[in-house]
Parts: structure tokens; sequence; C-alpha cells
């Protein structure tokens, strides 16, 4: 016995003894998450924006092991706040970007190239919207929201083009994106393509937007949908989803119309970005991020929350027959929408459409 | 006793002041009646609209059309978390600009230094400079001094407090300047001849007679960094977010009537503040001085 012991017994007692840390080790290493102690800074918008990410992608990157902080900003301050920290630590790690701004942060060396091997979902998106620098997050489809009822009453045509809000009949009852708002810009460039001009040329879209009588300005999309409940105008020129709040919460009898552009284009496309901010020392935290805002659930929450349409494909079928009220006041066919005018702010002096926007509404 | 059970008349000068409205009087009530309007009208709006439940989402509806209290069930939870960040970041930015801004007030005054009206300027030069750029400043200012120390303030609450404090200081140097110029200096002359240390003097004699104007630029001073979004959308981070900055990222994007349940509970509870303390200590001794 003692023989077999001191033979078998006691080496195999070591062997367990020797292992059972091992073995503790490997049982931890299977429950560690892949990004346990990470803390992803993303630089968002806030209110009822950052509710939903709170609401939807916060769980799925704790189950990650990772924390996430939103800073709340419009994407203008997130700007500034990045230029003022150039060559130190990134403020965020993960950027909400409009359109207006891609480029500027790209050309300048803001952003860290995206690694598309991170973010599955991302085949689920059109290839334009899989950037170098930036991923499409969502679209806003900037349309003429119409009361249905009034214009059949005052014998108007459904509007087809900007110009068509021009008519006597409208005088006080159309309210305008102002620029500084924040589909501001892409309705701006929308009207000026309409009516001949381009990005180096915007007067003509200011001769079109002076010949709407009494027109009136938006800069919250809140007040659309009050303007229209109150009965205060017939028509505004805005996303589609603020035309979706109005019928869903105002009541109103309200229907959308992609005005025409020019031969080649109908509507106006305005395109969410994410990016990762350059010097982030979490970009395989930041890529998990990026997948799970292109996820198909929170997509389809998102924009029925938000009024913002969807960029994964699956979840825009999905809103179809989930929400036939939106599915109707947008363009669903990838062809309907590669006809939509996307602004190039390549190059663009933002500052001086401002300035000229300005002489010409103040006056 | 009425022996003919005749009506009293009244006394013939009551008579006589409410028969007889001047239209100068009639001009002075209708004048005051519309400023108090003028003040009050939109508070009112936002307490009725936030009262108003016709839409389970809505802008701003007035006069409600149907009383609910359901938006202020549904206000979220970082909208305390904000007020209350606020709350204590306006009553420290307060103390702190007293504490810098009556000395600074007293070295100007009383003070033999040359060129006082260049140092009243500069004192001031917070006020004029916008606020986004003071922002924007002091964030460099935060990246700058850490690159040099190792203690970034930028997105701390120090970072922000400071920013506060840079703003506001000006405001109580200017109220208690204007009460010093007028300050009669026999006052203290009397204290000290009669054995009053120079701090005696001050705590018994200078500091009560000034305290209306510290009390003024106390208040401004809190009702700057209380209601600031400029400066604070560059130093908040994640985790301090300061009401005004909440709300106002907050409607930016979407609108919904919680907000404005939110916004009537600060105006109620400043109301409440207000009324008690006129019915502990009565305003008039807030603001006027006790000496």
């Amino acid at each position: 016995m003692s023989k077999a012991w001191k033979r078998f017994g006691a080496p195999l007692l070591a062997t367990v003894a020797a292992m059972t840390p091992l073995l503790w080790s490997v049982d931890a290493a299977a429950q560690a998450k892949p990004f346990d102690g990470v803390t992803l800074r993303v630089g968002t918008f806030g209110g009822p924006w950052r509710d939903d990410l709170v609401k939807y992608v916060q769980p799925k990157m704790e189950a990650l092991g990772m924390k996430v902080e939103f800073v709340i900003g419009s994407p203008q301050d997130n700007l500034a706040k990045i230029i003022a920290a150039r060559g130190r630590e990134a403020p965020f790690d993960v950027v909400e970007i409009l359109d207006a701004q891609i480029d500027q942060m790209a050309d300048a060396g803001m952003l860290a190239p995206i690694d598309y091997a991170g973010i599955p979902n991302a085949n689920q998106i059109e290839p334009w919207q899989r950037g170098a620098n930036a991923v499409g997050n969502w679209t806003t489809q900037e349309v003429i929201c119409y009361d249905k009822g009034k214009f059949a009453e005052l014998g108007i045509a459904v509007p087809t083009t900007y110009k068509d809000l021009a008519n006597d009949k409208l005088s006080g009852r159309v309210m305008y994106a102002d620029i500084t708002g924040g589909g501001g810009l892409a309705n701006f460039a929308g009207i000026v393509y309409a009516s001949g001009g381009d990005t180096t040329n915007v007067k003509p879209g200011l001769d079109t937007l002076k010949t709407f009588k009494g027109v009136k300005f938006w800069k919250a999309g809140g007040d659309i949908v009050s303007a229209f409940k109150a009965g205060d105008i017939y028509a505004a020129v805005a996303h589609t989803g603020w035309c979706l709040r109005a019928a869903k919460f105002a009541a109103a009898n309200v229907a959308t119309s992609h005005p025409k552009i020019n031969a080649g284009k109908t509507g106006v496309l305005k395109v969410g970005w994410l990016g990762v901010v350059k010097g982030s020392k979490n970009p395989a935290a930041a890529m998990a991020f990026i997948n799970a805002y292109l996820d198909e659930e929170f997509q389809v929450a998102f924009a029925k929350n938000s009024g913002v349409w969807p960029v994964n494909k699956k979840a825009m079928q999905r809103l179809r027959t989930e929400d036939p009220v939106f599915a109707a006041m947008n363009m669903l066919d990838a062809a309907d929408v590669e006809r939509m005018l996307r602004v190039d702010y390549k190059g663009v002096n933002v500052n001086n459409w401002y300035d000229q926007w300005n002489r010409a509404v103040s006056r | 006793m009425n022996p003919n059970n005749a009506p009293l008349a009244p006394p013939a000068s009551r008579v006589a002041r409410w028969r007889r409205p001047s239209v100068g009087a009639i001009a002075k009530y209708a004048w005051v009646t519309w400023a108090y309007l003028f003040l009050l009208a939109p508070m009112v709006v936002v307490l009725g609209s936030s009262l108003d439940g016709t839409t389970a989402y809505s802008g701003v509806v007035f006069p409600p059309q149907e009383l609910t209290l359901k938006w202020y069930r549904q206000i979220p939870a970082s909208h305390y978390n904000a007020l209350g960040l606020s709350l204590v970041l306006g009553l420290s930015v307060a103390i702190g600009a007293c504490l810098l801004g009556i000395p600074a007030a007293l070295g100007v005054v009383r003070g033999k230094l040359p060129g006082k009206s260049m140092f009243l300027a500069f004192f001031r030069a917070p006020m004029q400079i916008p606020a986004v750029v003071t922002g924007v400043a002091f964030l460099k200012l935060y990246y700058a001094f850490g690159d040099a120390t190792g203690l970034y303030l930028n997105a701390t609450f120090a970072g922000l407090y400071l920013g506060h404090l840079f703003v506001a200081t000006p405001y109580v140097i200017g109220t208690v300047v204007s009460v010093l110029q007028r300050f009669n200096l026999r006052l203290e002359e009397a204290a000290m001849s009669m054995g009053a240390s120079r701090w005696s003097t001050f705590r018994r004699v200078t500091l009560p007679t000034i305290m209306p104007g510290v009390h003024a630029g106390a208040l401004y001073a809190f009702m700057v960094s209380f209601s600031d979004v400029p400066i604070a959308m560059f130093l908040t981070a994640p985790g301090f977010l300061t009401y005004p900055v909440e709300l106002f990222f907050g409607i930016e994007t979407d609108f919904n009537p919680s907000v404005l349940a939110s916004a009537s509970l600060v105006i109620l509870f400043s109301l409440g503040l207000l009324l008690l303390v006129q019915r502990v200590i009565g305003l008039d001794t807030v603001v006027h001085s006790r000496s």
C-alpha cells in the first residue's frame, strides 16, 4: 500500500495540486470578456438619441466587458473638442459626424482607418457607406412634408418641386429648415441644386427661397410638429422622421413628397457617420461599438424612436411591415435612394453659405 | 350707532381717491401690469404646457387642452442628476466668486494703486469675451497646463468650476465696487477710534454695509453658472453634465414635453425658495444693508 501510494498516489496528488490553479485560470480565462477594463468614450447627440444608445447598445457592450461613456454635443462642438486636443489623448474614441464635416475631419487626419473585420454588420450596409475612415450609421430623406387635407381643400396639387411652395395660397404657411439647424445645410443644398445652382453658386437657391411668401424657419424639428398640430403651417421642408412624428403624435394628415432636384436626382439624402478618432487607445472596442450600432435590432428600434432611417438592409425590410406609415414616407428601393442628391461638401465654404443666407433671409 | 339706519358713507378722502384716478396713475398701473405679464408669460407658458396631455408626443401646446402629470413622471433621471450638479456648482461658484471678488473690489476702491480704471476694466474683461471663446480657451489652457504639469483639468469638476468662476467673479466685483464707492469711510473711522481692530472693523462695519452688493453679486454669479451652456459644453464630461447642457442637447435632436415638466420644477423650486426666504428672514433683509 505504501509502495503503491508512493508510486502512484503521491505523484497523482501532486499533479492534481499542480493542475488546480491552472484549471482555475483556464476557467477564469473562459469567463474573461474581450474588453474587460476598457472604457470607450462616444461623442454623440443628447436627449432621446443618447438614451436609445444607453438602452440598447450599452448593455451589449457591457456584456463584452466594456464600459461606455457618452459625451453629448453637436458634431460641430465635438469637432472643436478634437481640434483642441490635437496631439494628445483623443477626447472620444468614437464620434458621430455629419456629412458636412466628414471630409474636413478626414483631410485633417483626425480619423483612424476603419477595420471592417471587426464590424460584421457592415455587410448589411451599402458599399458607399463603408468609408475608409467612417461608417454610415443612419440616413435621413429630406422631403416636402405637406398637409394632404389642406392642399386638397385649397385645390393645390401635390408639390413635386421646391418652387411649388411659392404658391400664393401657401402664403405664411410654409416652414423651411434654417441653415443653422440639423437639416439646414442639406435642405439648403437641395433648393440650390433644384434652382440650377451648385455648392459654389448658391444664389439661385436663395432667389427661390425668397419667392416663398411669409416663409417661416425651423431649427428644432419639434417646431414642425407643433406648427402642424396648431394648424399654423401646411407644408414643411424637413426629413421624413419629423413628418412621421407630425402624423403619429400630432394627428396631422400629412404625407411626403421627394422634390425633384434635376433630371437625374429626386430628393435629398443626408447621411450620419461614425468615425474612430485617431489616437484612440481602444480601436477594437470602437469597432465593436460600431458593429452594435449597425445591428438590425438596434437599427429598427432606433428608427422607430428617433425617426432617422436605418442603413442596415434587414432593418429597412422589417420597417416596411413594422412601420408602414414610416415606410410610405421614405423611398425604399436602393435604386431610388441612389438617385437622391447626396451633397459633396468637399471644398465647400460653409461660412460663405451662412453669410449669403443671413444676408438674403434677413432682408 | 347710526340712528337713521342709513348706510354709512365712505370717508370723503377715500371716495375722492377712487373716483379720480389720474391718467398718469392708470398709465403707471398699466405699465407695471404689462411688465409683469412680459416677465411672467414665458414661465406661465412653460408651466401650462407641461400639463398638456392631449398627445403622446408633441411640441409646446398652450393652453393645455387636457390636464395630466404624466410628463412629470417621465422626467429622465439624468435631468435630476444634472440639476443636482448645477445647484452644487452654482453655489460653489457664488461662494468662490465672493471670496475672490470682495478683496478685489476693496483693493480697487481703497488701494492706492495707479491706473485703477485699468484694473476695473481688466476685471470686467471676462464678461466681454464670448462664452464660447472662453470655453474653448479654457479647454486649450487645461491641455497646455496638463502637458506642463501632468495634471489635466479638462473633463473634471475642478476644470468646470474654474471656468465658471472666471466669468462669475466680475459680477461680484462690479456690485461690491458700486457699493464701496458710496461707502461712508467715517463709519470705519468711528469703529477704529473706539478701539476696534482692522479685522473687527471689516467684519462688523464694512462687510454688513456692503452686503447688498455681495448678495447681488453672489446671486448673479450663481445665475451665470446655473444657466451657462457655451462654457460647460466644452468642459463637462460623462458623469457630470450640467442641467442647461443636458436640456440644450436634449431638445436639439428631439423634443419631449418632459423637458417642460423638468423646467417647470425648476421654476417652482425657485419661486418656492424666494417665498421661503421672504417668509423666514424677509427678502429686504437679504438685499438691504443691516448697518
